[in-house]
């Protein structure tokens, strides 16, 4: 077998043996499962949190963004970390608490207004396809560098494989194994890693740390320094992208929706410092992938010009690894890995993004008498057009896998977070000002790519991947000042809040 | 025990007395703690560019890496989870410390 055909048998083998231990489980202990699998303590809540967590993005755009910009696009390792001291501290109990996970639920319910749920909902919606286009970029490139076929055709297949998975496992009724699916993501991370640090002679047990020396000879022999600050951007760039990301980790749907599956509050803030953990073991690893990759190209002499880095620089992981001449089926094991993730970030996001329109948008406002069956059929309709929405835009994908996920997380922070910090730490946010706020939120992510060409001030200010920086505190300012305008809400969720929400030991 | 004043209003910037105010506490500490080493460091590694101050955070290096790399790269991610796990223990004792004052089992 070739190098590529072992890849393409190592991933099938990884997808498939997903679904069969899957069902073996299922067959074992039915009984057990409660809605997002089966309870395994701290430890395997935090594994849960980081499968849930790992996408293309971790895996492949992290790497990538790091290879083009050095140390800018450390932003981005620290965004997407310290984003959950924001979320554990702020949120994550209180949410507990307060008893609503998903982002339409908690809104209906704290503002008592369907108009923002919509609003809400619509918003889920639209992180989940723009967060989605972003995995089928990374499934795209992947499918097109294992079967040698362009990227268009690539990301076309990978879409219908993406669609069948979760049409087969739907069918077959698999339920989602995350400590094991974590298990198979970081393993397949970090052991090609090791083995590329051993074959480029640096300290492989622990590659890590053994990429500095690797920093080193870069600057030493080929004047190469990736390390250099605010070189590729300005510090109020790296600033407003790491905290954008920051608030969009806190405000990320399908992250809040985490605390489900542990059964008391302090076994679910436990199981975050482990998520944050396991979460930081790749990233910690990514950087190596972009210094080696680096390295190499120096190494073979081929500096390439900044477009071709830029095209590569999403698959570098796998280029580094084929450069280095890993063996296929290692290459093969790093392609299952990213691809896996991406497969699961995607079925699980189209199937909440679906049953958000199912429920949302189509029981809650179009049909109230909507039977069982027929809103089943919604959600399976809309995980359909939905995917369909995400290959067109994944077809000429806007950025890097980086960039069109932190666009995603702008939008987050700069609805859902103030929405949820308000919702939870001030007694007195109202409706109105939850649907100014979300209107706001949404005009100031949507500001530069639209008004930018018009107003270039405004696009610095609100950068596209960053503009979560001034957009949620504006967001918040607007929230208050609405809120003390208009008439405060209901005296039972004032009492709600103070009682249940931060009164359970008065 | 404690007369639930009538008029209290959630508000994260006047906490009510008892686990609350205990819990807002520990809150803006680890805010602080994750603010200022997050930004407070880009801050000074910006303003130190040039001086000497600014030469010795990038040429000092930690395990190979230029000193301001390491921080940002690897101890950060490490420094979250530290607060966290402050932020958990310390969370797990005034909730202990409360539930006792009300005669309860812990949650």
């Amino acid at each position: 077998m070739n190098d590529s055909s072992w890849s393409i048998f190592v991933v099938l083998l990884v997808l498939a043996s997903f679904i069969v231990v899957g069902l073996r489980q299922k067959s074992r202990e039915s009984q057990e499962y409660g809605f997002g699998g089966r309870y395994t303590g701290r430890i395997g809540g935090g594994a849960a949190i980081a499968s849930n967590w790992m996408s293309a993005a971790s895996l492949m755009g992290l790497a990538g963004i790091i290879y083009l910009q050095g140390y800018q696009g450390l932003a981005y390792v620290i965004g997407w970390t310290g984003g959950y001291v924001l979320l554990l501290v702020l949120l994550a109990s209180q949410i507990r608490r307060f008893g609503k996970f998903t982002a339409p639920e908690f809104v209906g319910e704290r503002y008592g207004s369907q108009a923002a749920r919509a609003i809400a909902a619509a918003i889920s919606i639209a992180i989940s396809i723009i967060y989605c286009v972003a995995q089928f970029k990374g499934i795209g490139l992947i499918f097109s560098f294992m079967f040698g076929i362009d990227y268009q055709q690539g990301v076309t297949y990978g879409a219908l494989a993406v669609v069948s998975y979760l049409v087969i496992s739907g069918m077959l009724g698999v339920p989602r194994n995350q400590q094991l699916q974590y298990l198979v993501i970081s393993v397949s991370f970090i052991v090609p890693l090791m083995w590329l640090a051993r074959k480029l002679g640096y300290f492989w047990l622990l590659p890590q740390f053994g990429y500095g020396r690797a920093l080193t000879d870069l600057s030493r022999q080929f004047n190469i320094d990736f390390t250099l600050p605010f070189a590729g951007g300005s510090l109020y760039q790296w600033c407003a992208l790491c905290f954008t990301l920051m608030v969009g980790t806190a405000g990320l749907p399908h992250v809040l929706s985490r605390f489900y599956t542990v059964p008391n509050v302090r076994d679910a803030r436990w199981s975050v410092v482990w998520g944050l953990f396991f979460i930081a073991l790749i990233y910690w690893s990514a950087p190596a992938f972009s210094v080696f990759g680096r390295l190499l190209e120096a190494r073979s002499g081929l500096i390439p010009d900044p477009a071709a880095a830029r095209a590569a620089a999403d698959v570098i992981a796998l280029k580094t690894a084929v450069w280095a001449g890993l063996p296929g089926w290692l290459v093969g094991v790093l392609a299952a890995g990213a691809l896996s993730a991406a497969f699961f970030t995607v079925a699980g996001l189209l199937m909440t993004g679906a049953a958000s329109i199912s429920h949302d948008i189509y029981y809650s406002m179009v049909n109230r008498s909507a039977s069982e069956t027929a809103r089943m059929q919604v959600a399976k309709g809309g995980t359909l057009v939905l995917a369909a929405i995400v290959l067109l835009l994944a077809l000429d994908p806007p950025g890097l896998i980086a960039e069109i996920t932190a666009v995603a997380f702008a939008l987050a922070g700069n609805t859902i977070f103030p929405l949820f910090l308000l919702g939870i730490w001030w007694g007195r946010a109202n409706r109105y000002g939850a649907i100014a706020g979300m209107l706001t939120g949404i005009v100031c992510t949507a500001i530069a790519p639209l008004c930018g060409g018009i107003f270039p001030q405004l696009a610095l200010l609100f950068p596209v991947t960053s503009s979560a920086l001034l957009g949620a505190p504006l967001v918040i300012a607007v929230m208050i000042a609405v809120s003390l305008l208009t008439p405060a809400p209901p005296e039972e969720m004032g009492h709600f809040l103070e009682k249940e929400v931060h009164g359970h030991l008065d | 025990m404690s007369q639930p004043e009538k008029s209290y209003q959630v508000n994260l910037l006047r906490p009510k007395k008892g686990h609350m105010r205990d819990e807002v506490l520990i809150i803006l500490a680890i805010l602080f703690g994750w603010g200022v080493c997050t930004f407070g460091f880009q801050l000074l590694v910006y303003l130190c560019q040039g001086t000497g101050a600014g030469s010795l955070l990038t040429r000092l290096t930690l395990f190979n890496l230029p000193l301001h790399f390491w921080f940002t790269g690897q101890f950060l991610p490490l420094w979250f989870i530290v607060l966290c796990v402050v932020f958990n223990l310390y969370v797990d004792r005034i909730t202990e410390y409360h539930s006792r004052r009300r005669d309860k089992s812990y949650e």
